[in-house]
């Protein structure tokens, strides 16, 4: 999901804000097409978030961003990828920023679909993410 | 020899006949403080227990004077040789008292002389016994000296931990133990007693329950509080090669413990990152379950769900507790269980867990 891909994928373009708006660290929550996304600033890099943890359907974009916390041996804490987490409000799960996946189960798959009456089998992991990047000074992302 | 073996028990608790037993195996200091004193005792909050005297019942035909415990002919009558048990690991009646002591040199001097009576007079005459080593683990200095001693010697299977103490376990402070436990082979057995004794803490987190039957009940949050330590300290992750017993602790709170630590670490990952997998994950790579006191749950299919949330077939082991009043005989369990679990109950986990019996 990085800002060098052609973007799209089918997808439509919107923009969101100015990116003298969004600087560094900060976030903005809007609505396109009916749904709610967060698009993040990080480092310079762009990135959005369905604004509903696949958990308990928490506003996840309201959570703190912090960085992945490491440890090589125990009792040895170290922070890497520095605001590239967020952790929800609600139950403090932790997803990566970049790609919605979760930072405990980052390879587990999300249910899209099932069977009508059929419960899910397990919790969907990974938030649902959309590419974000900055055109022409205007921040945009593609839903 | 795997194939052969029958039965391995890996909970039974013998004692000795009289600290006469000891004299051969303590300094002339110690053996005088210990005829004049006598051997410490178990704590006993409530001056009861179930049985007679905590046995069963049945094992007194010597008279009541003659503690079954002690009785190593009784044990191949009744466990070995009744039960078709081949192998018996013995965690030693007078444990937790020695264990209890705050004078630890006493204290460990009553752990080697223990330990070389049981290897001398139990497994010397009987090559079906093992040992769970007596150690001062409340001194892990002293504790790995011990285990350096006899770590090797071929009838030590284990170390035998009890759950009453200053410190749970997963805290730092124990790693020379279990780091010598790993150097040796040996599993960590894991046995209630000291709750709330000595220098210990309360046994509940409200204080101490005023009937016998109210401690008996609650023994499963000893063990819980000791995993949790070892879980979220990264006690596997320091050790990848430890393998802890836990007897007595019963098991059918364990599926639920899992879904629980899994859940907490969800949450909570990032403040214990070395934690790198679901704590279910090293409970069932770490931590096993023996049978006794065997719960039978309710209605029918709760058992087969305890024993899939449990993952038994990797964890689940059989122990008789022989001779004590709740003793259970392995044909009787494993009656209980599906014909895939039952060589692995009786055996094959055990195997796995004590990685120095014979296979």
């Amino acid at each position: 999901m990085s800002v060098g891909e052609a973007s799209g994928g089918g997808r439509t373009p919107h923009p969101v804000c100015a990116a003298a708006e969004l600087p560094p660290g900060r976030r903005r929550i809007v609505t396109i097409e009916g749904k709610s996304i967060g698009v993040f600033n990080v480092g310079g890099r762009y990135f959005a978030l369905r604004n509903r943890c696949p958990h308990r359907g928490a506003p996840l974009c309201e959570g703190q961003v912090v960085d992945l916390v490491t440890a090589p041996a125990p009792y040895a804490w170290e922070n890497e990828r520095f605001g590239e987490i967020i952790r929800c409000p609600w139950h403090s799960w932790e997803f990566d920023l970049t790609t919605g996946r979760s930072v405990c189960h980052p390879d587990s798959i999300r249910t899209k679909s099932y069977p009508a009456g059929v419960a899910a089998p397990t919790e969907h992991d990974r938030a649902e993410a959309y590419e974000a990047a900055e055109r022409g000074g205007v921040v945009v992302v593609w839903v | 020899m795997g194939a052969r073996v029958r039965a391995i028990d890996t909970d039974a608790h013998h004692q000795l006949r009289g600290i006469a037993d000891l004299k051969p195996y303590l300094s002339r200091h110690d053996w005088q403080r210990l005829e004049e004193f006598g051997m410490p005792r178990n704590s006993n909050l409530y001056q009861a227990s179930g049985g007679f005297r905590g046995a069963r019942a049945d094992c007194f035909g010597a008279g009541d004077d003659v503690d079954p415990r002690s009785r190593i002919a009784l044990f191949q009558e009744k466990l070995l040789d009744g039960c078709g048990v081949d192998f018996a690991i013995l965690q030693g009646e007078y444990t937790p008292a020695v264990l209890a002591l705050a004078d630890l040199d006493f204290s460990a001097a009553l752990c080697r002389a223990t330990n070389d009576w049981t290897l001398a007079e139990w497994v010397g005459r009987d090559p079906r016994f093992r040992l769970a080593l007596t150690v001062p683990i409340q001194d892990p200095v002293l504790a790995v000296r011990e285990i350096e001693r006899l770590g090797d010697h071929p009838a030590v299977v284990a170390v035998y931990a009890v759950c009453g103490s200053p410190r749970l376990y997963g805290q730092r402070h124990y790693d020379p133990v279990f780091a010598a436990c790993v150097k040796h082979g040996l599993a960590l057995a894991l046995h209630f007693s000291n709750e709330g004794i000595g220098m210990n803490p309360a046994p509940t987190a409200g204080g101490h329950p005023s009937y016998y039957a109210e401690q008996y009940l609650v023994r499963p949050q000893f063990y819980q509080a000791h995993l949790s330590s070892f879980l979220f300290e990264g006690t596997f992750e320091k050790f990848p090669q430890l393998r802890v017993a836990f007897l007595e602790s019963g098991f059918g709170w364990v599926p639920a413990f899992r879904w629980r630590a899994d859940a907490t670490w969800r949450s909570l990952r990032a403040q214990t990152p070395w934690v790198k997998r679901p704590p279910s994950e090293y409970m069932r790579e770490h931590i096993r379950f023996a049978t006794q006191p065997f719960e039978d749950p309710e209605p029918a299919g709760a058992l087969t769900a305890v024993l899939d949330g449990m993952d038994a077939e990797q964890t689940l082991m059989f122990s008789s507790d022989f001779p004590h009043w709740d003793f259970d005989p392995p044909d009787a369990i494993v009656r209980r269980l599906p014909e895939s679990l039952r060589q692995r109950v009786l055996v094959e986990t055990a195997l796995e867990t004590y990685p120095k019996l014979p296979r």
